[in-house]
């Protein structure tokens, strides 16, 4: 009892520079929690964009290894397969002429030559996929088959080609894969019974732009396919327009225009890793188990986001931090100083104490409770600060956007060497800072730390203290 | 009661050392009155410290009931200034966000529960600490100001309050730092001839500084204080 009317007496006494110090932590909390939280903010954003492009549950990707380019590229109306096929395909007056390696066939004016094959990775063989899954730190992987569809009509007045994405996806492996992040909006999902049927889910955007419903039927590789739900991907991903079973995509899918079908191939293996520390290891291990692959890890996918959110994400990480940590070190410090003087100002006070037969450890107790108060104080200030700083971010924060590059798979001789052409597209992302009860917590105890931290300089002063000399008559 | 016997006390100031009191040889008995007085810097103050347990003699002994000071441990000093040795201070040095009730009571605090729970009904052989509190401040003749605080009171009121602050552990000693010395001359008299009732109803073992000979001839004996040396009068 006498300790609680002695600490408020005593802070209220001192209750100008009790409120500085206070706010001097405040501010220093308060800081941190906003940095935090715009630091999460960007950290959500970019998983977002990563989880956008590869699903949740994934921490590697195996893509197959685009071919060398040949020496001579393609004239405009040709093009090659990643075997070395030359494929042309002519328009004349009585319809259409398309042909692989030199051998021609006719094709009929108003006819539709569908294509389903890969245009940004070559195929892996699905055994590949066992491999990576009998692994050591694989906890689960999934084949899967990213694919254009092409579709040009014959005609004497030809309209533009038309493309779109089509997503083969392993059914029986749900949590991997782009399909794993979306959410219905329509119909259903797929089920194991469709693994072998012309099922389709469509994204809810290329559904709308292109009036797909779901009942409606749509033509993938010239096979007509049911819609049965409609699904969307989180904002700032990069989804696929259409997602058909992974078996169905490898009958209807060819390695190119005339080309052979897709039987027990993927281009893609999402990886899952028992464990995140495991994630380097594992990557270095699929890439020695499949050389002819390329292995990308978030992390790795990550550092090739640009943009804004990267430039945010590296403000919040770089200087966000090193601004926190010097206001926070500035505030501990003017709390240790302020305590410190407030200390040796009762000096004489805590002399007569002693002299009174108070104990030490008594007295500094009673100083760390004063510290404590202080700090719990600033905590509850810099709480509200953080909180405000958040929602000032929230408020003022211009859309970030993510520029990701992705390789084309082609490759091109040049007289300064072979490159490897990428696209990039660009994908508008929100931020939301967001303050975790987490950081609360942490930021609780760093203010209470910053207070006993200037409670502890105090005490030490104290335990110094020689009754006679602090009473101050040695006569 | 006292026992000294060729006390030194020594200050250090960088290379340069200070005597402050030199070789004294004191007894005082259980119940007496001394007074010290002498000029300054002769080494009252520094006697009456070590007196207290708030400072320890660069070489000799200084017995109270048969214990040496010196070679008391700090925790043990502690505990014999909260149970036996009152203080007094010539600046009064009264807590100033504390009442003078609470400011009595501090003294009460290192005493623990020996001292009373601080309840109506945590009486215990002393009485509860606000029962002692009301005690000793009543026989200070400041009842009607226990919850003023050091501010609204007069000088001669905050040494009363001072003065109930040493008594209400009911100490065998006290100390008395020069208690006048920021008094005007009524006032003084007035804290002086309270001091004698107390130490008279108590039987108090009284050591008083002061150098005014007026209050310091009220005493039983009276010691001089020249250069670290003492000699009585």
């Amino acid at each position: 009892m006498f300790f609680l009317t002695y600490l408020t007496r005593e802070l209220r006494r001192r209750s100008r520079q009790a409120i500085f110090i206070a706010l001097g932590l405040a501010v220093g909390v308060g800081l941190v929690i906003t940095v935090t939280a715009a630091s999460a903010g960007v950290r959500n954003a970019q998983a977002g964009v990563l989880k956008g492009l590869y699903g949740v549950g994934t921490d590697i990707t195996v893509t197959g290894k685009p071919p060398a380019a040949p020496s001579n590229s393609g004239t405009s109306g040709s093009g090659s397969t990643g075997g070395g096929t030359r494929i042309s395909l002519g328009i004349g007056p009585g319809g259409g002429q398309i042909c692989t390696n030199g051998r021609c066939k006719s094709l009929k004016d108003g006819y539709t030559l569908d294509t389903l094959a890969p245009e940004n990775n070559p195929p892996l063989s699905a055994a590949s996929v066992a491999k990576v899954r009998g692994l050591h730190g694989v906890a689960a992987a999934a084949g899967g088959l990213l694919l254009t569809d092409n579709q040009v009509t014959i005609s004497q007045n030809p309209s533009p080609p038309t493309s779109f994405t089509v997503d083969g996806t392993d059914l029986s492996q749900p949590k991997l894969g782009p399909l794993s992040n979306a959410a219905l909006t329509k119909g259903r999902l797929f089920t194991a019974a469709d693994a072998t049927k012309d099922v389709a889910l469509v994204d809810s955007g290329y559904a709308t732009s292109n009036s797909l419903k779901v009942g409606k039927t749509m033509k993938i590789g010239g096979v007509t396919f049911t819609i049965v739900g409609l699904v969307t991907q989180p904002q700032g991903s990069n989804p696929a327009d259409v997602y058909i079973p992974l078996a169905r995509a490898q009958t209807v899918g060819t390695n190119g225009p005339q080309g052979k079908a897709l039987k027990n191939q993927v281009n893609t293996i999402y990886v899952t890793a028992a464990s995140a520390s495991d994630i380097s290891a594992l990557q270095g291990a699929i890439a020695k188990a499949l050389p002819s692959a390329d292995v990308t890890s978030a992390s790795s996918l990550a550092s090739e986001v640009t943009g804004s959110l990267a430039s945010t994400a590296k403000l919040a990480n770089d200087l966000g931090k090193w601004l926190s940590f010097l206001v926070l070190i500035a505030a501990f410090a003017l709390a240790v100083l302020l305590t410190m003087a407030a200390v040796a100002r009762r000096v004489s006070e805590f002399g007569t104490l002693k002299a009174m037969g108070w104990r030490g450890r008594r007295i500094i107790a009673q100083v760390m409770g004063e510290s404590a108060v202080v700090g719990l104080l600033g905590a509850a200030v810099g709480v509200g600060f953080g909180f405000a700083g958040a929602a000032i971010i929230n408020a003022i924060a211009p859309k970030l956007t993510a520029i990701l590059s992705v390789a084309t798979g082609q490759r091109i001789a040049t007289p300064s060497g072979v490159v490897n052409p990428t696209s990039s597209s660009t994908v508008s992302v929100p931020m939301v800072a967001t303050v975790s009860a987490t950081v609360i917590g942490v930021a609780v105890l760093l203010a209470l730390a910053g207070g006993l931290l200037a409670g502890t300089f105090a005490s030490w002063r104290i335990s110094r203290l020689r009754p006679a000399a602090a009473i101050g008559k040695v006569g | 009661m006292y026992q000294l016997t060729d006390v030194s006390k020594e200050f250090r100031r960088g290379a340069l050392t200070i005597p402050a009191v030199s070789h004294l040889n004191l007894t005082v008995s259980e119940g007496e009155w001394l007074a010290v007085r002498g000029r300054t810097g002769h080494g009252k103050s520094t006697l009456l410290n070590l007196l207290g347990g708030l400072d320890r003699p660069t070489s000799g002994q200084v017995l109270l009931d048969g214990r040496d000071l010196a070679r008391l441990g700090d925790t043990a000093l502690t505990r014999l200034r909260a149970a036996t040795i009152g203080f007094v201070f010539q600046t009064f040095n009264l807590i100033p966000t504390l009442s003078a009730a609470e400011n009595v009571e501090a003294a009460l605090v290192p005493l623990g529960s020996r001292a009373g729970s601080g309840g109506e009904a945590g009486a215990g052989a002393g009485g509860s600490r606000r029962q002692r509190v009301a005690t000793a401040l009543d026989s200070v003749g400041l009842s009607d100001r226990m919850r003023h605080l050091p501010s609204q009171l007069s000088g001669g009121q905050q040494q009363r309050v001072a003065i109930a602050r040493a008594l209400v552990k009911d100490p065998k000693v006290l100390l008395a730092d020069e208690p006048t010395g920021n008094l005007d001359t009524d006032t003084r008299d007035e804290i002086i001839a309270l001091l004698e009732k107390l130490w008279r109803e108590r039987g108090l073992t009284l050591i008083l500084v002061s150098h005014d000979t007026t209050v310091t001839r009220r005493a039983q004996r009276v010691a001089v204080m020249d250069r670290g040396h003492a000699h009585f009068e």
